[in-house]
């Protein structure tokens, strides 16, 4: 067997292995350290010491503090923290009845509603299922009592929520930046017109649905309705500091204040102004913000331990290289291989969720792009939209899981799926219209940064 | 026969750079008629940048493809190869300490003292790093005060020195961080490198000549191990591939240098300026409190300082002495 | 001692391993809210004083580095490195526990000795030379921060060894042991809350 042979049975044997469950980042290391001494193996040990003498542990051990040292992912924990003080700050339930009386007139009003919060609460806090159970407690009931079709409903929230790994500041984002080399700076910028585009495509199906067929979604009763005054004022204190805090974040990064990480540091600390401010800052919801911090951190970059080693070893094998090749002889026009890529990258949703995805796969795509002479940032922006599917795609619609655990029997699991269906063709309808038009993505970041020279 | 295989990583992804070091490599792959091959691996392939000198040391990698300024974490005397203060000379100069000025001898005591088990090679000599990409023309050491620019090593030091704020920021991304404003001015290495990173897009003025990094050059380092494992021939071919590198870097980069400066400024609108003398004057002084202060406190430091001092001295001596003054006769001819 | 006895001694050394990884996770968890702190300050210094620091990238590395180096262990004892578990899920408790079992002795120790030996060694050079770190001027050690990473090591080792003993009384009983309690996710929170207990909202103003 030769070498690049030996890293093709890595990749499919880590592919097999994973399906025993056993937490994906160690396995990934094993697989690296495993293989790893294989690519290092010199001479028939003599001594019992000798077994020990190989490379690949030293290598194991940079790779660790490559990671460490890693100032991209530095906005990781950050942006968590900022999230889980977002979270926990008191603030969903005001922002969703504002917001709904706020597009009272509008034909399904509380759909919309639901969009809204669920887009603009998904991105400060990034978290989604978060959001989903949040909002399944609180908008969902609201829709049932108004008399809202069930899976109609439970769409809306299930794909308003998973909205916030796409719309800028997003902890996803940083995470491809780490994995590709990209600048996330210009990968903020590149997603902030698809992230809007793909969240006001959702808000116009909704109401043209809800206008063919009214009664999926039936008009408030006017004794519902609180008086103007109380709708503007809860909106000021509940829209309004949120989006401004996103605005501020994501604004001084691509107004060029700040780096990510230092964006998100002050987004952190502007989520704690923001929790004071809702007179939800104890000192208890801080210790859980940051132990929560402290777990979801050394989940995420633990994989990226587990991954380069991986990684490092596939391609010192010359794994990379091999599948490279194939791909290449293969004479695929571009636009072929950015099909091929997207549809592997949609079947990988269906088991695996985004950063597994991330970390573990689309490196294998990345030095293709070269060849292919794809923009590594609309390549970026293919796969960003399309991750949003991998919550959203049964049989493992994560989206979905979390709306029934908290729902339980008041919905069967095949409505919440018949409800995320649309809701999958639109992101692939995006995914087309920005195929069609690259500018979508790739015009925001070359105005801002200056054309982007591969 | 079955020959041996190195693996090498460079620190560079693409790039004139990479050129470079695929141009050692096919040297060394040629002479050695199949009894050696060294597989040159891009940057991150198996390790991050920081950690090559170590993976090299440790035989994750067998060679590396580098500047010594990239383990300057473990000793600031790295920086003296390559990236140090300018005594009147240029990176030829430097080599020629290298090789034949007790350089290299210093080199492997600082070796022998951190405990690294590498061999190295030194080659190509580069011309000396523009100033930069600035938002508006330097003409005097006040423009500079409490500018936010972005360089690295032993230049960081002496640009703070100089009244500069310098920004650590990673490479990818410079280019918008100047555009945003993040920054408002940052360096890289030559006209060919910095217009593949796109700096023509969001800065028209580039300073050319400084003294912050006017000597480098690359280090070719092998794990000191497989290096004596290999026969003597070998070794022979390792070496000599490198000296003969040294010359070819300097014909192929320097042309390309000038003919990127001139698309620059020809097609893409870049004003091109030399940085006024007393700035440049002002960069000496500012290196004299860098190296005085390291000196203090890093002995080994000041004795290969001693060791520079007298060669240039010496050698410069004589060559500024007998050179003809090359620019009067440019002028003569180009006006 | 009677079988119940022994297993609940065994659930005691579990509960304790669990605990320091906890106590040393949730010690270095605060680095985010210096991490916040320090990040701030500087691009406070940066625009408003036009001063940047020289140490703040290198404290903002450090800190970020510690913190999910460190947090390893404590994540491990929560189950709170993802699974691939769309099969797993539905395997018996049984299967589940002689899976894991196999597999942390087979995948995970053998990286763990590798980061606590070697690391040693790696972090034993540092110190020889002192390293500093190269990002600025300012210089800041680095020495420190590289030996966590055979700390870390020998921590998810001790980890491990709980991972093991919970493994093996699963395999006896066929239901996992409880962990020790710890704050945790909103949706993992709501999901196990008895949701028709929560009061209905009503819109702000009613
Ligand atoms: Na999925
Ligand atoms: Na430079």
């Amino acid at each position: 067997m030769t070498d690049p042979q030996v890293a093709i049975l890595m990749l499919c044997m880590f592919i097999v292995l994973v399906l025993l469950g056993f937490p994906i980042a160690f396995t990934l290391l094993a697989m690296g350290v495993g293989f790893g001494y294989y690519a290092y193996y010199t001479d028939v040990p003599h001594t019992f010491a000798d077994l020990f003498s190989n490379n690949i542990f030293y290598l194991l051990n940079q790779n660790t503090y490559s990671v460490m040292e890693n100032d991209t992912l530095v906005a990781i924990p950050l942006f968590l923290f900022m999230g889980y003080v977002v979270e926990r700050a008191n603030i969903v339930d005001r922002l969703f009845f504002s917001l709904y009386m706020a597009a009272r007139n509008l034909p399904g009003a509380l759909a919309v509603a639901a969009l809204l919060t669920c887009a603009v609460f998904s991105t400060a806090s990034g978290i989604v299922g978060a959001v989903v159970t949040l909002m399944g407690l609180l908008a969902y009931p609201a829709m049932a009592n108004a008399g809202y079709q069930r899976s109609f409903a439970a769409g809306v929230i299930c794909a308003g929520g998973t909205l916030g790994i796409l719309i800028p500041p997003s902890i996803m984002l940083i995470v491809y930046a780490a994995i590709g080399n990209l600048s996330p700076l210009r990968l903020y910028a590149a997603a902030v017109f698809p992230g809007l585009l793909l969240a006001g495509l959702y808000i116009v199906y909704v109401i043209v649905r809800v206008l063919i067929n009214p009664s999926l979604a039936p008009k408030p009763r006017d004794e519902d309705v609180p008086p103007k005054r109380q709708i503007y004022l809860d909106l000021l204190i509940s829209f309004v500091p949120l989006t401004v805090l996103i605005a501020l974040v994501l604004g001084s990064i691509l107004g060029g204040l700040a780096t990510p990480a230092e964006a998100a540091a002050m987004g952190a600390l502007g989520g704690l102004v923001l929790a004071a401010f809702y007179r939800s800052l104890t000192w208890d919801k801080v210790k859980q913000s940051v132990f929560l911090t402290a777990k979801a951190t050394a989940m995420v970059c633990w994989l990226f331990v587990g991954s380069w080693t991986f990684a490092s070893v596939f391609s010192f094998l010359g794994g990379h290289d091999i599948i490279k090749d194939w791909v290449e002889h293969m004479q695929l026009e571009p636009w072929q291989f950015l099909v091929l890529a997207q549809l592997i990258i949609f079947l990988l949703g269906w088991p695996l969720e985004w950063s597994e995805i991330l970390i573990i796969f689309v490196p294998i795509f990345l030095p293709m792009l070269d060849h292919f002479g794809v923009n590594p940032y609309f390549f970026a922006m293919l796969v960003a939209l399309n991750l949003q599917t991998s919550f959203l795609t049964p049989p493992m619609a994560m989206s979905a899981y979390y709306l029934k655990g908290v729902l339980k029997k008041q919905i069967e699991l095949i409505e919440i799926f018949r409800g995320l269906m649309p809701y999958l063709a639109i992101v692939i309808f995006c995914m087309v219209l920005m195929y069609q038009f690259p500018g979508i993505a790739l015009w925001l970041p070359d105005f801002l940064f200056g054309v982007y020279v591969p | 026969q079955e020959g041996t295989t190195l693996k090498m990583q460079a620190a560079w992804g693409g790039g004139i750079f990479l050129e470079n070091a695929q141009s050692y490599v096919k040297r060394v792959n040629e002479m050695s008629g199949g009894k050696l091959k060294i597989d040159l691996l891009p940057v991150d392939s198996v390790v991050k940048t920081s950690q090559m000198q170590d993976a090299v040391h440790r035989g994750v990698l067998d060679a590396a493809h580098y500047v010594p300024a990239y383990w300057y974490s473990k000793s600031k005397t790295a920086s003296l190869f390559g990236t140090g203060p300018c005594f009147g000379w240029s990176s030829q100069e430097v080599l020629g300490w290298v090789y034949y000025g007790g350089g290299q001898e210093l080199f492997d005591e600082l070796m022998a003292s951190l405990g690294l088990n590498v061999v190295s090679f030194f080659n190509s000599p580069m011309p000396a790093q523009p100033f930069g990409w600035f938002k508006k023309q330097v003409t005097s050491t006040e423009d500079i005060k409490g500018m936010k620019y972005r360089t690295v090593g032993l230049a960081a030091d002496v640009l703070l020195e100089m009244g500069m704020s310098v920004v650590q920021l990673p490479g990818g991304e410079i280019q918008p961080a100047m555009k945003s404003g993040l920054i408002d001015a940052a360096e890289f290495n030559n006209p060919t490198s910095d217009r593949d990173f796109g700096m023509q897009d969001v800065s028209k003025i580039y300073m050319l000549a400084s003294y912050h990094q006017s000597q480098e050059f690359f280090e070719v380092t092998f794990n000191k191990k497989k290096y004596e494992s290999l026969a003597p021939e070998l070794q022979a071919i390792l070496k000599y591939a490198s000296e003969a590198e040294n010359s070819n870097f300097y014909w192929h980069n320097t042309l390309r240098y000038a003919n990127d400066l001139r698309t620059l400024q020809d097609e893409q609108g870049v004003a091109v300026y030399r940085t006024p003398d007393d700035v440049m004057a002002a960069q000496l002084d500012a290196w004299d409190i860098v190296v005085n202060r390291i000196s203090g406190e890093d002995p080994f430091f000041a004795k290969v300082i001693e060791s520079q001092k007298a060669y240039a001295k010496n050698v410069m001596g004589y060559l500024n002495l007998n050179q003809p003054d090359y620019k009067q006769a440019y002028k003569h001819y180009y006006g | 001692m009677s079988r119940n006895e022994a297993e609940a001694r065994v659930l005691n050394i579990v509960h304790a391993i669990e605990g320091l990884s906890q106590w040393v996770g949730k010690a270095f968890g605060w680095c985010i809210l210096i991490l916040t702190f320090a990040v701030s300050y500087e691009v406070f210094v940066r625009y408003v004083l036009n001063n940047p620091t020289v140490w703040a990238f290198d404290v903002m590395v450090q800190m970020y580095g510690a913190l999910f180096l460190m947090s390893g262990a404590y994540a491990l004892a929560q189950d709170g490195h993802v699974r691939g578990d769309v099969l797993y899920r539905l395997f018996p408790v049984r299967a589940q526990a002689t899976i894991d079992f196999i597999l942390y002795l087979l995948f995970f120790f053998p990286g763990m000795m590798a980061l606590f030996w070697y690391g040693w060694e790696i972090a034993a050079d540092s110190w020889r030379y002192k390293e500093v770190s190269w990002n600025s001027p300012a210089r800041i050690q680095i020495y420190f921060f590289k030996t966590l990473i055979p700390v870390a090591g020998l921590l998810l080792m001790i980890q491990g060894v709980a991972e093991l003993m919970r493994c093996w009384m699963a395999m006896r009983s066929g239901q996992w042991p409880e962990r020790i309690d710890d704050v945790r996710e909103t949706e993992d929170m709501l999901i196990d809350m008895d949701t028709s207990a929560v009061p209905r909202p009503a819109p702000p103003g009613h």
